[in-house]
């Protein structure tokens, strides 16, 4: 249920950042999702439609990136997938491993349209 | 098209603020640990039996998370200690901004010691740092010995797990090497420890290790003499 308070959170930043730059009609922002981070990317897009009306992202599409887990091996280096949250090194077994990727929660971008467009563009 | 580029965290203003936490915390060497389960697996229980244990040493605060009410703070203030009570209106954790105030009042007191008994709840206080040094977590025997691998962030966050009610062992089909070997599939370095709160079994290892990560902390082994400043 923390999807709610994290939207709410991506709207603010948001809208702080559409602030500084001029733009046009906001159409999409871009989340990135790692499979292990705690929260649920379809709970995150409701909680976002439901917070959206009236604010300076109203329209726009969250797009959820998702990245799969991953670690590094401090014995051999290498970068393997984790799979069934299992972290081992999925090269050489070793138990030393650092997870690299699938921990994201990350607002990476918006995107709109440019100025000039949104004057020209009809209602 | 226009595009803005913005790469924060989500939880960018909880990590700050819980930066800051940490940041207080250390200024007076408190110790400061996060204790998270599942709803009824012994939280409250466990601190009943183990802060008297580290209070014989160190001056020991407590900051409670509920939902609603003070029941269990009402419980730990019998143990003579400081206790803070949150509430979090529903939130189902406690979050960095909430216990801010509460970790001011503790830099500013006499405490050496603080635990945050967390809300009951194994998936969305994984996310969220307090602020402390390490976090702990409750695993008792009646939730079955496959939470590892449905709940892997609270196992992989824990540097401790703690199963509780082993004195209800005999009557469930938990079977601890499976929880366990799942536990450190997810996290391959977690101390393990069996405790019951009833019969007082494993509370004495669970005070060592806190005793152990308190004096890493110091950068010196644990003073002999109890409350020493």
């Amino acid at each position: 249920m923390h999807e709610l308070g994290i939207a709410g959170y991506l709207i603010e930043v948001a809208e702080q950042h559409l602030q500084r730059a001029p733009h046009g009609t906001v159409r999409r922002l871009l989340v990135r999702i790692g499979e292990m981070a705690g929260v649920n990317p379809d709970s995150l897009d409701f909680a976002f439609t439901c917070l959206q009306k009236g604010t300076g992202v109203d329209g726009a599409r969250l797009e959820v990136e998702r990245v799969p887990l991953a670690v590094e091996c401090d014995a051999c280096g290498r970068r393997t997938p984790v799979a069934d949250y299992v972290f081992r090194c999925g090269a050489c077994g070793a138990e030393t491993v650092r997870i690299v990727g699938g921990r994201e929660m990350e607002f990476v971008s918006i995107d709109a349209d440019d100025p000039e467009e949104a004057a020209c563009a009809p209602d | 098209m226009h595009l803005i580029d913005v790469q924060t965290g989500l939880l960018a203003d909880n990590d700050a603020i819980a930066a800051e936490n940490r940041a207080m915390l250390a200024t007076r060497g408190i110790y400061a640990l996060n204790v998270m389960s599942a709803p009824g697996a012994g939280k409250t229980s466990l601190l009943e039996r183990l802060l008297p244990l580290l209070a014989t040493r160190w001056r020991v605060a407590v900051i409670e998370g509920d939902i609603v009410g003070s029941a269990d703070a009402e419980r730990l203030a019998k143990l003579g200690l400081p206790v803070e009570q949150i509430n979090t209106g529903g939130a189902c954790h406690l979050d960095a901004r909430m216990v801010h105030h509460g970790v001011h009042d503790v830099v500013h007191g006499p405490s050496d010691v603080l635990v945050f008994e967390n809300v009951g709840n194994l998936v969305c206080p994984a996310e969220f740092d307090l602020g402390e040094d390490d976090a702990v977590m409750l695993l008792s025997v009646t939730e079955g010995h496959d939470k590892p691998k449905k709940y892997p962030l609270m196992f992989r966050r824990a540097g401790l797990l703690v199963l509780n009610k082993m004195d209800l062992l005999a009557m469930t089909d938990f079977d601890v090497e499976v929880a366990v070997a799942a536990a450190r599939d997810v996290h391959p370095g977690i101390a393990v420890i069996r405790t019951s709160c009833r019969t007082g079994e494993g509370i004495a290892e669970v005070a060592a290790w806190v005793e152990r990560r308190i004096a890493a902390k110091r950068g010196r082994p644990a003073p002999p003499s109890p409350k020493a400043g």
